[in-house]
């Protein structure tokens, strides 16, 4: 009888203090969620690395990682939260946490412009057997990378893969179409001085880059008839060329301003008036 | 029977004594959990962080080794002033004291207040509270290396550093004594008289070749223009020939200003690499092993 009291103490006695430390990683985390929550980041991972590291069983380790990764991302630290994201998948439990981390690096890394890799993750999504009922958010991820390497096209058509995505289809194809072909705009200037200016609608550079290009070339081309060869070389080379070779560097950076706008208003878009998921 | 009843009660106050321990233990933020929290992000490196939790354990307990450890946080971030006013703030009994001196004179030095450390240091000579070690002196010199002050005598510099350190601070002292600074006059004139000869002397040797074939060829486009009755390219090539020899002047005695402040630059980081892998002359406490 004795002996059984005794165990009966200390039974309820351990459990209550169990109890009471479950109860404290609990309200820690829930109120490291909270900081999260009303966007104080900072003091966030603060209390979420105290839960880490008290934490000794391992209860919350995935959870914290996770949402340290967040944190960081939220405070534009995207090296860093790929880093917490990777130790979340380190620490994952379940096939559905392995997902959730792996595509949490993948949308850090769209956002830090590392895109290669984020496809290159994508890819090994896509080919994970564990994964396939996720084909369509996959593609749906895969047409963000696409469009953050500014491949407007490819992007486009892996939305197309997906029904619901017909908005952000269609802003892709019309950022596609839109462009100037940065090739092309080089390749005119080659021909027609000018011509790649005036195709990405700088009319008066265009021109002008015209004139200096005659006006050089009357004056070497006069210089040769006249058999002035060390003059004639000389303004081919200081004046001509240099205004010749200027107009074909022009024409492309005006092509890649154009194209910096075009895009720049598309991301413009995404990021203030689309309201499905981003990155 | 009462004998059962007084084990049992014995029993249970032990019991319900540990389970308050392991609740108190369990208080995240109880003043020893807040410390060994801090710790842990002390040795992680995440010294801002540090710093904070250390701030809070200090509120309601007294610690040098913690006081100390948020001043090295916030020298590690780069709060170099505040981490100075916080070495500063170490007690004269502490066995701290010592190595806080020391840290205090190199978190002024980081923050590049050289003055103030040369002011500081003059005046705790003088009032001989405490002896000044001979790391202390180390930075003292070496801060003249930085400014523009007259120089202390060569053998009284000198005499602070021995051994490896000797021959590396003597050049450096050689160096801030008669810099190789190149003269803008010089490279002005030597321009003039021949164009590019001013960028050849302070090393531009490229620039220097390209000066003189660009103005020599627009020379000769000039005389051999009016030689040939071509008034109007005469008068233009002789423009851009008059451009491009004012221009060369003009660079050459910008280039010179160039490679002065290079030169002045480079001097500096490499002090500043020399101190850093002395880690200026400080024996560094390893608070994580």
């Amino acid at each position: 009888m004795k002996w059984h009291i005794i165990f009966l103490i200390s039974v309820i006695v351990f459990s209550t203090s169990n109890i009471f430390a479950q109860d404290v990683l609990k309200k820690q985390f829930a109120f490291a969620k909270n900081l999260y929550a009303s966007e104080n980041y900072y003091d966030a991972i603060t209390e979420l690395k105290r839960l880490l590291f008290f934490d000794t069983y391992s209860q919350y380790t995935f959870e914290i990682y996770e949402l340290m990764g967040k944190s960081y991302k939220m405070g534009g630290k995207f090296s860093d939260a790929i880093l917490n994201f990777t130790d979340a998948e380190l620490n994952a439990k379940t096939i559905q946490q392995i997902y959730q981390a792996k595509i949490e690096i993948i949308r850090a890394n769209i956002l830090r412009r590392t895109t290669d890799r984020a496809l290159q993750l994508l890819d090994e999504l896509a080919n994970d057997k564990r994964f396939t009922s996720k084909a369509n958010e996959i593609n749906y991820w895969r047409g963000w990378a696409l469009m953050f390497a500014d491949k407007w096209d490819e992007a486009a058509k892996s939305f197309a893969k997906i029904d619901s995505c017909k908005q952000l289809q269609n802003l892709a194809e019309k950022v596609h179409k839109d462009k100037y072909s940065e090739v092309f705009s080089n390749l005119i200037s080659h021909f027609i001085p000018g011509a790649g200016q005036i195709y990405t609608g700088n009319y008066f550079s265009g021109f002008l880059s015209l004139g200096w290009n005659v006006l050089w070339g009357y004056v070497t081309i006069n210089s040769f008839a006249a058999n002035r060869i060390f003059d004639g070389l000389v303004e081919l080379n200081l004046l001509w060329l240099r205004f010749y070779n200027g107009n074909i560097q022009n024409a492309q950076n005006f092509a890649k301003e154009k194209n910096l706008i075009i895009t720049n208003k598309a991301l413009n878009y995404l990021q203030f008036d689309f309201y499905g998921q981003k990155p | 029977m009462k004998k059962t009843i007084f084990l049992i009660l014995c029993y249970s106050s032990i019991l319900i004594a540990q389970s308050v321990d392991q609740q108190k233990e369990a208080n995240l933020f109880s003043p020893p959990n807040i410390k060994k929290f801090a710790d842990y992000l002390f040795c992680s490196h995440d010294y801002l962080r540090a710093a904070l939790e250390y701030q809070r354990y200090l509120s309601t307990n007294h610690n040098d080794t913690v006081s100390y450890k948020i001043a090295i946080a916030y020298s590690k971030i780069g709060n170099y002033s505040k981490a100075a006013k916080l070495f500063a703030s170490i007690d004269h009994q502490s066995h701290l004291f010592p190595d806080a001196q020391l840290e205090y004179y190199k978190a002024l030095f980081q923050d590049e207040d050289y003055f103030g450390l040369r002011n500081d240091f003059i005046n705790a000579d003088l009032s001989n509270q405490f002896v000044l070690s001979p790391r202390a002196k180390k930075l003292f010199y070496f801060s003249y290396l930085f400014t523009n002050d007259k120089l202390p005598g060569e053998n009284q510099f000198l005499s602070h550093f021995e051994g490896t350190d000797f021959q590396r601070v003597k050049d450096f002292y050689s160096w801030k004594e008669a810099p190789p600074y190149k003269s803008s006059l010089a490279a002005g004139i030597l321009s003039a008289i021949i164009p590019g000869l001013g960028k050849i002397y302070v090393k531009k040797y490229s620039d220097g070749a390209f000066a003189f074939l660009a103005t020599a060829a627009l020379g000769y486009l000039t005389y051999s223009d009016f030689k040939a009755g071509h008034n109007f390219r005469g008068w233009v090539f002789g423009g851009l020939a008059a451009g491009f020899y004012a221009g060369n002047i003009y660079g050459s005695i910008a280039a010179a200003q160039i490679y002065n402040v290079k030169i002045q630059f480079d001097f500096v980081n490499s002090l500043k690499a020399f101190l850093n892998a002395k880690n200026f002359f400080i024996p560094e406490i390893n608070f994580c092993r």
